[in-house]
């Protein structure tokens, strides 16, 4: 084959290629598609060397076998996710509580939302209320929201890990001292993405907020590092339960800046405390009542920097969980979704009948 | 790092793509082309492996902790930013390890069976 020729080929089989890559999920494009493109061009470029044509020919027809399977795979996969996340919008469950006789009936929904203008979604969010009721008397239930930092995949490997370890270690901890116990799950995972970013270069720079809260009996406790927050909704009233280790937090606080001037602050996105900068990581904790009717929002600044207070307490009383989190997914991108969005909202119902076990 | 809690056996068995993955990057640090390449090699052809499935299972391995991204570049003469060398995890190996086992384990079972002869006994592959 003439050179000229050959390489025309090449760069044409690539173009189709990368065309073809759009069909995979967005989330596993951004990761893998220009890796993919280098591999698909040096197998072209081996398979044009050794064989001209038909060597092609033959790489075509593996690849697009590959592709379709693949493909389909991923966005199975992509799907199966959202599947279980709406299984969870509608998972009711009763916390039997030892001794005490409290029933509660949760009603769970939750979104991630890439926005309007990022490349890829950092957010994690994990709702976990255990199947053996012993475990959920003993330890409650878990709802964790994390908006990961670094930039393409860190960012998600951080938030992801922020949300997994801190409810495996939860689980795992035997005290009972639920508390304690939450902090010290925030700890673990601090170590463990500190851990993984020293691991090597390419890991470095990964970093998580997170916020956690545990609702159990007629208590929540809720944990948080970074600029995630969790709020409870009580009649005509919303209160934000955590406190923002933000630059813009500590200004209001200080009296030099109000809620509405943060709001639009240029400075709005600075944090002064994440996981996976320091072995050592300092996790506030705070202790909460809950009556029946209350309501749980835990979100990511996504969400809580575009929709106002007062929107996001008018939605929740307004709407059922699942159709809530969708609204405020969509609120936040009419307003630009220029972050993305994660949002959960729980409805605490309260029944003083007997538990049954 | 969905699953590095868990055993190695829990893993077990693995995807022929894993199994493949990992055994190609038992000996050296290699790119996507390089593990490749190496499975060709190494099977004589009879194993080929497209990039979706190549790195659709290298998703999965990097959440299970099985290997990670390198920053070292082996390789001077193929350099090219674009690439990104991967290497097993102390994880990745022994559930590579674990796994080979097991199939050494199938192996002794159609051996006794007289479906494979024993090893000396084998008149070439």
């Amino acid at each position: 084959m003439k050179p000229g020729r050959s390489i025309w080929m090449l760069s044409a089989s690539v173009r189709c290629y990368r065309m073809l890559l759009l069909s995979y999920p967005p989330a596993f494009r951004e990761v893998f598609a220009q890796e993919m493109t280098q591999t698909f061009r040096d197998c072209s470029r081996q398979a044009i060397v050794e064989h001209g044509d038909q060597g092609l020919a033959r790489l075509w027809s593996l690849t697009l076998y590959d592709l379709a399977a693949t493909a389909t795979a991923e966005r199975v996969r992509t799907l199966m996710t959202s599947v279980k996340q709406l299984f969870g919008i509608t998972s009711a469950s009763s916390i039997a509580a030892e001794g005490s006789l409290l029933m509660f009936n949760l009603t769970i929904a939750q979104q991630t939302d890439i926005g309007r203008t990022r490349q890829s979604n950092e957010d994690s969010m994990l709702s976990f209320v255990p199947d053996d009721p012993r475990e959920l008397s003993r330890k409650g239930a878990l709802f964790v929201v994390s908006d990961g930092l670094g930039g393409h995949a860190l960012g998600e490997v951080a938030s992801e890990m922020a949300a997994q370890v801190t409810r495996d270690s939860y689980y795992q901890d035997a005290d009972n001292d639920r508390a304690a116990s939450l902090q010290r799950a925030i700890k673990q995972a601090n170590s463990a993405i500190v851990t993984r970013a020293a691991q090597n270069e390419a890991w470095s720079g990964m970093g998580t907020t997170v916020v956690a809260a545990v609702l159990r009996d007629d208590t929540v406790y809720a944990a948080n590092v970074g600029d995630s927050r969790v709020y409870i909704v009580r009649g005509n009233t919303i209160r934000q339960i955590t406190e923002d280790h933000s630059w813009v937090a500590q200004q209001i606080s200080a009296g030099n800046l109000t809620p509405e001037e943060a709001r639009d602050h240029p400075k709005r996105n600075i944090i002064y405390r994440c996981l996976g900068e320091d072995k050592n990581v300092e996790v506030d904790l705070f202790t909460e009542q809950v009556q029946d009717g209350d309501l749980l929002v835990l979100c990511t600044d996504g969400l809580s920097g575009l929709v106002t207070d007062d929107e996001l307490r008018a939605t929740v009383q307004q709407y059922r969980p699942e159709e809530s989190v969708q609204r405020l997914v969509e609120r936040a991108n009419e307003n630009g979704g220029p972050d993305n969005i994660t949002a959960i909202v729980v409805r605490v119902a309260l029944e003083k009948e007997p538990a049954q076990i | 790092m969905k699953n590095s809690n868990r055993e190695p056996e829990s893993l077990l068995p693995l995807t022929p793509a894993v199994f493949h993955i990992l055994l190609a990057l038992a000996d050296s640090e290699r790119h996507g082309y390089g593990i490749m390449q190496e499975i060709a090699a190494r099977t004589g052809g009879s194993v080929r492996m497209g990039p979706g499935t190549l790195y659709g299972s290298i998703k999965r391995m990097l959440a299970d902790d099985l290997i990670e991204p390198s920053e070292e570049r082996p390789d001077p003469a193929l350099d090219d930013e674009r690439r990104r060398y991967y290497r097993l995890t102390d994880r990745g190996r022994r559930v590579l390890t674990a796994e080979a086992r097991r199939l050494e384990q199938v192996v002794h079972i159609a051996q006794s069976k007289h479906v494979l002869h024993k090893p000396g006994m084998i008149g070439g592959m």
